[in-house]
């Protein structure tokens, strides 16, 4: 590498203090909003240090008490939980033989891998409105599971592209001489494809919990009360609402984001590759 | 092959076709017929077919029109922005410098960040009179009175696409890193070697090797731009004045707000079809490349 010249390297600095302010300053500023007393966050102009370090709002949000916000907001962690992990439970459950089946047998079933893909691209608005009468008939509206069996339809697509392409990735040789050896269809995928997917397999799994974690819209249409209610949507509703207890908001802002971003810090690079193996080929 | 072995085959399908069959297929399904009756979400009885009328309707409703705008002019800023900051922002975080490996930690933060609490924090600092953004701008001396960003019919849409593009460019970075990080060393030195400047070795050889991982991207945030609800949904709820009434909330607010499910089937399909297009044009480019 050819050495920069002074004002090249003033230049690359900047660009950098830029990049890391911008990249920052906005969840920063979340958090100081969550740990400032309300009184902080009306001035003008405003205070950007708090002038004491106040975890009320915290507090507030996650101590249980009957009727309290504690209460809904703690619901809704938990259930944003249940329905995410449920969700890409029966995807990966339902997935990682389908795919195999789609790698192993190209052109006979690639009208299922099609139809997958083109799933993917869709407005969930398109399935939404059979989608809320088909629940509403069955009573499942506001129920964790049926939300989870509902976000099949974002993260099934997504799953279904991801393992295939890493499926391709492994030899089909290895499971030729377990063909030789006898074993059965489960046993090649048992014993030879999944040791050899998992790593794949964890980052699909991290993928398709963020995107379930994330999803609003579903929720929005179908939850309606703490039995059910997801993070998002009562996050949504803590912004739209009347009150002013902007510390308060920001609070459950961070917390919702904790699970993903220290997730994404974690497993960056991971992530990454997962989420470009899925389009590039070499 | 064995008809035995076709079966289990077809075994190991089952459980997915028929989850996406019953939560993606028939729903679908369901949508079409939906957009050919006048069914209502509120009254209970029979609806009526009343054939193409919802869809003659529909291409006719001003603000169904203004709403597909709304969605293309976020996807083409958004999607455009999105690729043109995360290219730059791989490039320098490619270059060598102090804290590199930690900057390039940090880019995951705004990806990671779920859309709702983004579009709260925006929400936040965009507020006209206690938001951050109004009092930073203010003490800088760049604004001389508080602005109502996402309050103003001209300012609200690009208010929303700032904070989208501040969450998603960070993926495009990510993709571009990624990227240029298998690019070897010595095709950049051949090329210094022969002559060639900055721009030549960025035009000739980092870009082409780019454009891969790039049209991922591409494709990736076209997709979720296209069919935007939640961002603009929690900042703005469409308005001032719909100007931030994307296609989506549009079909939302017909079915669900106003109850005529009907037609709000109709401005889904008309969207799903849009859609398609859009995809089919991609596809073939895709053909004609290889």
């Amino acid at each position: 590498m050819t050495k920069r010249r002074p004002y090249q390297s003033i230049l690359l600095y900047s660009a950098v203090i830029v990049l890391v302010i911008y990249l920052t300053a906005p969840f920063l500023w979340l958090i100081i909003m969550s740990i400032s007393p309300s009184t902080d966050l009306t001035q003008k102009p405003l205070r950007w240090i708090p002038s004491a370090i106040d975890l009320s709002s915290y507090e507030s949000l996650l101590t249980m008490g009957i009727n309290t916000r504690g209460e809904l907001f703690l619901h809704a962690l938990v259930n944003s939980l249940t329905t995410a992990l449920f969700a890409v439970f029966v995807s990966l459950v339902v997935t990682i033989p389908a795919s195999w089946v789609l790698s192993r047998y190209p052109g006979k079933k690639s009208l299922v891998l099609s139809a997958a893909i083109f799933t993917f691209m869709l407005p969930p608005i398109a399935y939404a409105l059979p989608l809320y009468r088909m629940l509403s008939r069955l009573g499942w509206l506001n129920n964790s599971f049926s939300l989870a069996l509902v976000y099949c339809t974002i993260v099934l697509p997504f799953c279904t592209w991801l393992i295939k392409e890493n499926i391709d990735t492994i030899p089909y040789d290895l499971e030729e001489s377990a063909i030789i050896d006898g074993a059965s269809v489960a046993r090649r995928i048992t014993s030879v494809v999944m040791p050899l997917l998992l790593p794949a397999l964890g980052t699909v799994a991290l993928l398709a919990l963020i995107m379930a974690w994330d999803e609003y819209f579903y929720a929005l249409l179908f939850t309606s009360s703490k039995e059910a209610i997801t993070l998002p949507v009562v996050i949504a509703n803590l912004a739209s609402g009347r009150q002013s207890s902007y510390n308060l908001i920001a609070a459950g802002g961070v917390i919702a984001s904790a699970p993903p971003v220290i997730i994404g810090m974690l497993f960056q690079r991971a992530l990454v590759r997962g989420l470009v193996q899925g389009g590039v080929k070499e | 092959m064995a008809k035995r072995e076709t079966r289990r085959l077809s075994l190991l399908l089952a459980p997915m076709i028929i989850i996406m069959g019953a939560v993606i297929g028939w729903p679908l399904i369901q949508t079409v017929l939906l957009s050919l009756t006048d069914s209502d979400l509120m009254n209970l009885t029979k609806p009526a077919f009343v054939g193409l009328t919802n869809f003659t309707k529909a291409l006719k409703n001003q603000g169904y029109l203004d709403s597909l705008k709304v969605s293309s002019l976020f996807a083409l800023v958004v999607v455009l922005s999105e690729m043109v900051l995360g290219t730059s922002v791989a490039l320098l975080l490619n270059e060598p410098f102090k804290g590199r490996s930690l900057v390039r930690g940090l880019l995951i933060l705004p990806w990671a960040v779920p859309t709702t609490v983004n579009a709260m924090m925006w929400r936040l600092i965009y507020n006209p009179e206690y938001g951050a953004l109004n009092s930073l701008l203010f003490q800088l001396g760049i604004i001389d009175q508080y602005v109502s960003w996402i309050g103003t019919a001209d300012k609200a849409l690009y208010s929303v696409m700032f904070a989208d593009i501040w969450k998603n460019f960070s993926l495009v970075a990510m993709i571009a890193l990624a990227a240029l990080q298998t690019l070897p060393e010595s095709q950049i030195e051949a090329a210094t070697i022969d002559g060639a400047n900055g721009w030549q070795r960025f035009r000739f050889i980092t870009l082409p090797h780019l454009i891969p991982s790039l049209q991922v991207a591409l494709v990736l945030r076209i997709i979720e731009t296209v069919k935007v609800f939640d961002i603009i949904y929690v900042m703005t709820r469409g308005g001032p004045a719909n100007k931030t009434r994307s296609a989506s909330i549009f079909v939302y607010q017909e079915a669900f707000t106003n109850s005529r499910m009907g037609s709000g089937a109709a401005y889904a399909i008309i969207m799903v079809c849009l859609i398609m297009i859009l995809i089919a044009f991609y596809l073939k480019g895709l053909s004609k490349k290889e």
